[in-house]
């Protein structure tokens, strides 16, 4: 299991999927907006 | 005969006697110290962003109010030109960090010293945005907690580029191995760390 307080590798691959996570929300977020 | 000196034909013999100094520490964690005390720090560090955060979402979903406050605007475009910076700072630091495990010195010293440069310059455009952004902390609750949130996040940053100084001076002076690299990793974590929370602020504070 990633652990990102293990090895800078791991804190490094958990930012990433941090980056991906978030602009995947606000992308579904601003695309509810500016439909609704 | 001198103290310590041995009969001819003794072969020295090392035990739990043979150490020098204080007992060493009991551990009680299988993690490192220094990894614990990180991984501490960092869950402490959650607690106190998530208490300014619960200010943020009171006055926006609880109040209801406009964000940012009437008449005042965010510069939504520096600052995602600041957050394009401090990521890729995340990136040269992990580029530092590989470079050295391969024993490439050169590398590991352009990526930390290229890593403290794009912090320093994300943490200068950061007051350079407080400078013209055109209020203050006492003008609104969203003020104060544009301010509280953005500042909070900046001093973390000033704590990370001190580290990485202190890291950059070491590297320079030849510390650190491929074996030997526990010096960069721990402050590694914790930037990385940073980096993640500016992306949290930033796109609740500016993008939603």
């Amino acid at each position: 299991m990633l652990n990102p307080l293990r090895s800078e590798e791991e804190a490094f691959r958990f930012l990433l999927y941090v980056v991906a996570v978030v602009v995947v929300v606000l992308a579904t977020v601003l695309v509810v907006r500016a439909v609704s | 005969m001198e103290a310590g000196a041995l009969a001819p034909g003794r072969t020295v013999v090392h035990d739990e006697h043979d150490h020098h100094g204080p007992p060493e520490a009991n551990r009680s964690s299988r993690v490192e110290p220094s990894l614990l005390g990180m991984l501490l720090f960092i869950i402490s560090e959650v607690m106190i962003f998530g208490a300014f955060f619960t200010a943020y979402f009171f006055i926006r979903v609880v109040n209801g109010d406009a964000w940012p406050a009437e008449g005042t605007e965010l510069p939504k475009l520096i600052a995602g030109v600041n957050t394009a910076i401090l990521l890729s700072s995340s990136f040269t630091l992990h580029w530092a960090e590989t470079a050295l495990k391969a024993d490439n010195r050169f590398g590991f010293k352009a990526g930390m010293f290229t890593t403290f440069a794009l912090g320093a310059t994300f943490l200068f455009i950061q007051i350079n945005e407080y400078v013209h952004i055109g209020f203050s902390p006492q003008d609104s609750a969203q003020g104060t907690i544009f301010y509280g949130l953005t500042g909070l996040h900046g001093a973390h940053v000033a704590v990370g580029l001190t580290l990485l100084a202190i890291v950059n001076t070491r590297a320079f002076r030849g510390h650190f191995s491929a074996k030997e690299h526990r010096g960069v990793e721990v402050p590694g974590i914790y930037w990385h760390f940073v980096d993640v929370m500016w992306i949290v602020v930033y796109s609740t504070v500016y993008i939603l």
